[in-house]
Order: structure tokens, then C-alpha cells, then sequence
């Protein structure tokens, strides 16, 4: 059994590239068909400088992991591919896991990721983790992959992977989409037998059973924080089913932070941005978000019913649907020790640069946030537990 | 004039759902990409034949079918289809989507087929006459492009915002891209036309928006002994749209009126 106080935190940045034109609501989206002429590559260098020196700063300052992702054909997140950026921090960090969040596996051949991911893992001396997402609906228009077999295309490339981590090569692999001669990865990752991987997912049953029948972690991004409760639940007792533990290491939960001094000089500094990045870094339409066949008739049913994610912001519907907090490190360490003992999870994604956040306003954040949150979270569930202790005792 | 009766038969573990009626010589529709507009305009055809509209599997009123991932996977279905109703030989007509999969049939099975009609169909790739990506368009612009008469889909159309209506188009839209998302034609389809030997219509509407009636000369050129059939003031439905359309069709089969 994992520690329940061992809680560790991920310095999670999207790198987004954040510099849109005036007339940019005119587009219906910042996704697959947002013109690439407004990516302008000499604003893109200085931006991958300073948001490599966050994530390094991050490091520094003793988050326990930084994740990089991936996604394509948006100024959403400067990274079409996680391993490069992962690569580029590796020498510049010596002691953060790099979790790479990842590559959408159905996007490149099997073989080719459990390769880079093998690599990333050499590299860092075992400092990998791996979330292994199916890729948003965006990514199969950009793509030509197949978006209504692209799940049981992503069990397939997962269990090529697995096998060419797992078995010693060369080996084979006969499967419905892949057929490897020789399955015959150089490297295998240095952990054994491989790096600890999350299944990235919305909650969907597919997602569910997949996470639980591997014993993998599962992670929810954009997913409303009751919606992702009732999902680890379903993960804690399907994983036993399938002989796996559920540990308080397994769900990553994540968290939309800003940290100032006053609690009223953090909601006023973080607002705007958080606002930018729901209205228009996630600004998609609905057949972008669900090509055909992305989602089972039943799944998309449910979303239609659901609200939209998108539309007019407001900030206290944001923090009732998900783990947004803007505070003093006393107020976001109590907001953070809460959800943590409600989803009984020790593993944090922390987004503290958001949108067009400024680098400043970044750095303070992070900085306060490493300093005065980290060790009082700490704190408050060690506090709860020797509680909890003393309480049993007597 | 009859109206079509509903059937259900299980073909290779899948249930299937097909209106008949009448009587003659069998005559099947295979249809397109979506069904929510109906199939009344096949019932005249009842007068003269044995009329079979089955729904393809993740369609309409038929269950899904996961295993099917291409277009010969459906022309197995409808042989399997075919041998289980004990239509030795048909009259097939062929929409659309429905029209890729029947000219596909018969370039395969052609002794299986009597007369062919394609109508406005799909599957080719003719860079004059460019297929419009129906993945690229919303659910609203490709309702706007299907009719040049807009009162014929109007009745089969929900008054405001339908969940069931939005979650059976995704379907039909889930199982065409199955077997079309790669690309909306058969790279090959052209090299093999030649291989459709029966007597065959291509049918269209001048108004199509959705599949160029420039695509028309195409498939008769391909296909050995094909004639060239336009309907004026007619869109992409032509046979919702025109009875003479339909009349077309039941002369073509030859059978007395």
C-alpha cells in the first residue's frame, strides 16, 4: 500500500502559444483549422525559453514531477510532440519525474513510442512516467487515423508496448491493426519492467476497464471533480476485480492553482487568465471534439446532455465544477489537502501557468506555491492522520 | 400501391431490420449515410415488385456491427443477406453510400444482379467533379445540402433541439466513417467498374450538392454497358424528390405497369 501522506506534486505546463491577433473570436476555434500563419516562430523561440525555465524553475524549487503533453494543430500547447520536450528537460533537471502526458499512441506506430519512451527513460536515469492518453477527437482531423476504431486501435498499441517492454527481444506481435516480425525495441526503459503509466481519460467505461484490467493510474483533465470521484471509485473496485491495487498513488487529480500573498490579490491576478484559457485556448466545436465514432452512441448521448464546457466564463461555476483555487498558500493549501482526502489520491498535476499567464505572475505563483503550499499541505495530512491515528487508539 | 412491412433477421449474429412489400421480381434499395428522411418513395415500386429496404448494420433500425471496418464487409452482409431471403437474383438500387456498396457488390458478385440503378452514388474519386467531405460539414449544412427542394426532408426534420435525433446521426455518421473516414471513395473501385456487365442506370440530379451530377459521366464511362439518366430541379435526393425519378427506375427493371 502506498503512503496516504506521501503526497507529491506535478508542475504541469501546457506551453501554450498564447499570442493570438485582435480579431481572433472570429475563429470557431484554436484547434485544427486555427490558421498556423498566426504562429509567428521567433515569438515561439522566446516562449519555449521562458517556459522551459518555469518548468526547470519548478525543479528548483522541489516539485516532485513535471508533465509535458502533446497535442497537435493548436496553439492549445506548443508541444505536437511531448518526448522532444521532455528530451530538452531532462539534462536541465535532476530531480523531478517527467511525466509525458503524453503521445496520443494511436497518432505513431507502437513500436516507434515504447522506443522513445524507453529512451526518455535511459536518458533521465528512471525518471519517466508515462500517461497514455487515446488523444482528443482533435487529433484524429489532423491525422490520418481513424477515429471510430481508434479504441480498440489504443488497447492494441498499448499491448504491443507493454509486450515489447515486458518480453525479452526480439519477439512478435500478430494483432488486428499491427503485425511485427520482429517486435525488438532498443531501449527497453531502465524501471522494471517499465515506467509507471496513467491512463489519460474522461471517464468513459472503455477507459475505465482498460486502466483497471493493466492496474494502471487513471488521470481526468477537463472532467467535472464529481464526475472523476465516481470514476475512482469504479477504478478502485474494478481494479480489484482484476487482481490489481488501488492505492492513493493510482488517481492523478489536478488543480487550476494561482498563489499571491492576499487572497483578494490572487483572485484578481489569476482571473483573467483562467478566463482566457476556458474561453479561448479551449475553444473547440462540438464535431471537433467528437469526430465520428470517437464515442460509443451511449457515450455521446451522455455529453449531449451534459453542459457545455465552453461558453460564457464564470468564475465561481468553474470552481464548483472543478479544482480551481486563487489564494494565500494557507487558503490553496486547505483547498488542496480537501480534495486530496476526498479522492484519496496523492498525486497532484498542478496548473499554475495558464493562458496568457505572464512570466512574472508565473514565477511568483510557483514560487509561493512551492514554498508556502507544498510543505503546509503536508502538514495539514500529517496532522489528519496522526488524528486519525490518536482517534483509532483511543 | 402497398406500404412497406418491418422484418427482422439476424444475419452472422446481427439483427437487421428490413421493410418489404409487394410482389414480382425482387428489387432491394440499399440507401446512404442517413435514413431520417424515410422510404416512402419505394413504395410505388410495390405495385410490380418484390420490394426489400434493409437497413445496413448501424443504421437506422438495424443493430451495430463492429466488426465491419470496410465496404466488402458490408457486401458479404447483404450476400449473406441475399442467400438467407433466397434472393437467387435481384433488381438492385443502390443510393449514395448504398450506391458505392452495390456498385462494389456487383463488381464482385455480379451474377447476383439483374439490372443495376446507381443513384448519385459515392465511392469514386473524381477530381473534376469533387464528392463534398460530409465529415467536414455540420449536421445542420448537410440537412441544408441534401434537397434542392427543402419541403421534402422538412417533415422528417425535429422542431428544435432533438437529443435522439443529434444521437442517431451520430451513429449513421459513426458507421460511415467506419468504413469511409480514410477517404470517401475506393481508390480501386474505378479499376474494377468494369467488371459491372449487367445493364445499369446512373441516375442523377442536376441541383446534387452533395455528390456533383459531373460525376455521373464518370461512372458511365467505367462501367461497360451504363446509361446517363438526369433528373432536372433535382438535389441529392432525387428519388425523395421526384416521382418521375422513381418511375425511372421501376421501367428500367422492366417489368409492366
Amino acid at each position: 500500500m502506498s503512503d496516504a501522506n506521501d503526497v507529491q506534486f506535478y508542475y504541469f505546463h501546457f506551453m501554450p502559444y498564447a499570442h493570438y491577433p485582435e480579431d481572433h473570436k472570429k475563429y470557431e476555434a484554436t484547434w485544427v483549422n486555427f490558421p498556423n500563419t498566426i504562429y509567428d516562430p521567433e515569438v515561439g523561440h522566446q516562449l519555449y525559453q521562458r517556459y522551459m525555465s518555469e518548468m526547470v524553475l519548478a525543479d528548483r524549487l522541489g516539485f516532485d514531477g513535471i508533465c509535458v503533453n502533446e497535442h497537435h494543430a493548436t496553439s492549445y500547447s506548443m508541444m505536437p510532440t511531448c518526448a522532444l520536450m521532455a528530451a530538452a528537460l531532462i539534462p536541465q533537471t535532476t530531480r523531478a519525474k517527467i511525466c509525458v502526458f503524453g503521445t496520443p499512441v494511436n497518432l505513431e506506430y507502437p513500436s516507434r513510442v515504447a522506443e522513445e519512451y524507453g529512451m526518455l527513460d535511459v536518458l533521465s536515469g528512471g525518471r519517466l512516467e508515462i500517461a497514455l492518453p487515446l488523444g482528443t477527437g482533435m487529433e484524429y482531423w489532423v491525422h490520418p487515423i481513424n477515429p471510430a476504431t481508434s479504441r480498440a486501435r489504443f488497447r492494441e498499441t498499448v499491448e504491443i508496448m507493454l509486450k515489447a517492454w515486458t518480453e525479452d527481444g526480439p519477439t512478435e506481435y500478430h494483432g488486428d491493426f499491427y503485425d511485427y516480425r520482429y517486435l525488438n525495441v532498443w531501449p527497453k526503459p531502465l524501471q522494471k519492467p517499465y515506467p509507471k503509466i496513467y491512463v489519460v481519460g474522461t471517464g468513459s467505461p472503455e477507459t475505465v476497464e482498460f486502466a483497471a484490467e493493466y492496474g494502471f493510474g487513471y488521470a481526468s483533465v477537463f472532467v467535472p471533480t464529481k464526475k472523476q470521484l465516481q470514476t475512482f471509485e469504479l477504478l478502485a473496485e474494478k481494479s480489484a476485480a482484476y487482481g490489481h491495487e488501488w492505492g492513493p498513488d493510482k488517481p492523478l487529480i489536478n488543480v487550476f492553482a494561482y498563489v499571491a500573498p492576499t487572497d483578494e490579490e490572487a483572485e484578481r491576478e489569476f482571473l483573467p487568465h483562467i478566463k482566457f484559457f476556458f474561453e479561448d485556448c479551449l475553444r473547440v466545436t462540438p464535431s471537433f471534439l467528437f469526430p465520428p465514432g470517437y464515442l460509443s452512441t451511449e457515450q455521446f448521448r451522455e455529453r449531449v446532455m451534459r453542459p457545455a464546457l465552453h461558453g460564457e466564463f464564470d468564475f465561481d461555476a468553474m470552481t464548483e465544477q472543478f479544482r480551481v483555487v486563487a489564494g494565500t498558500p494557507e487558503s490553496v493549501a486547505q483547498a488542496i489537502a480537501q480534495w486530496v482526502t476526498e479522492a484519496n489520491s496523492t498525486r497532484v498535476t498542478c496548473h499554475l501557468h495558464l493562458g496568457d499567464m505572464p512570466h512574472w505572475k508565473t514565477v511568483k505563483s510557483t514560487t509561493l506555491f512551492a514554498e508556502g503550499v507544498i510543505p503546509r499541505v503536508r502538514e495539514l495530512l500529517s496532522q489528519q492522520s496522526a488524528n486519525l491515528m490518536r482517534g483509532a487508539a483511543e | 400501391m402497398l406500404a412497406l412491412a418491418r422484418e427482422t433477421i439476424t444475419v452472422d449474429g446481427t439483427p437487421v431490420t428490413y421493410l418489404s412489400g409487394g410482389s414480382g421480381e425482387p428489387l432491394v434499395f440499399f440507401h446512404g449515410a442517413g435514413t431520417f428522411h424515410g422510404f416512402a418513395f419505394a413504395e410505388p415500386w410495390t405495385e410490380n415488385y418484390r420490394v426489400h429496404v434493409p437497413f445496413h448494420p448501424g443504421f437506422g433500425e438495424s443493430a451495430d456491427d463492429d466488426r465491419i471496418t470496410d465496404m466488402h464487409d458490408y457486401v458479404m452482409h447483404y450476400m449473406e443477406l441475399f442467400d438467407r431471403l433466397e434472393l437467387e437474383q435481384v433488381n438492385l438500387v443502390g443510393f449514395s453510400l448504398g450506391g458505392w456498396m452495390a456498385a462494389r457488390l456487383c463488381t464482385e458478385f455480379g451474377h447476383r444482379i439483374r439490372r443495376l440503378v446507381l443513384v448519385a452514388p459515392a465511392g469514386l474519386r473524381d477530381p473534376e467533379n469533387p464528392t463534398v467531405d460530409i465529415f467536414k460539414l455540420k449536421p445542420d449544412e448537410i440537412v441544408e445540402r441534401l434537397a434542392h427542394n427543402f419541403e421534402v426532408l422538412r417533415p422528417h426534420l425535429p422542431e428544435g433541439h432533438d437529443v435522439d435525433f443529434i444521437v442517431d446521426r451520430y451513429r449513421e455518421m459513426s458507421s460511415t466513417a467506419r468504413v469511409a473516414w480514410e477517404r470517401l471513395h475506393d481508390p480501386k473501385l474505378t479499376r474494377y467498374l468494369h467488371r459491372i456487365t449487367v445493364p445499369t442506370i446512373i441516375l442523377w440530379g442536376d441541383k446534387d450538392r452533395i455528390i456533383p451530377v459531373g460525376q455521373a459521366a464518370t461512372w458511365a464511362k467505367a462501367i461497360p454497358d451504363a446509361k446517363v439518366h438526369i433528373v432536372p430541379d433535382a438535389g441529392h435526393l432525387v428519388l425523395d424528390e421526384k416521382p418521375e425519378a422513381v418511375a425511372t427506375v421501376a421501367d428500367f427493371f422492366g417489368a409492366a405497369s
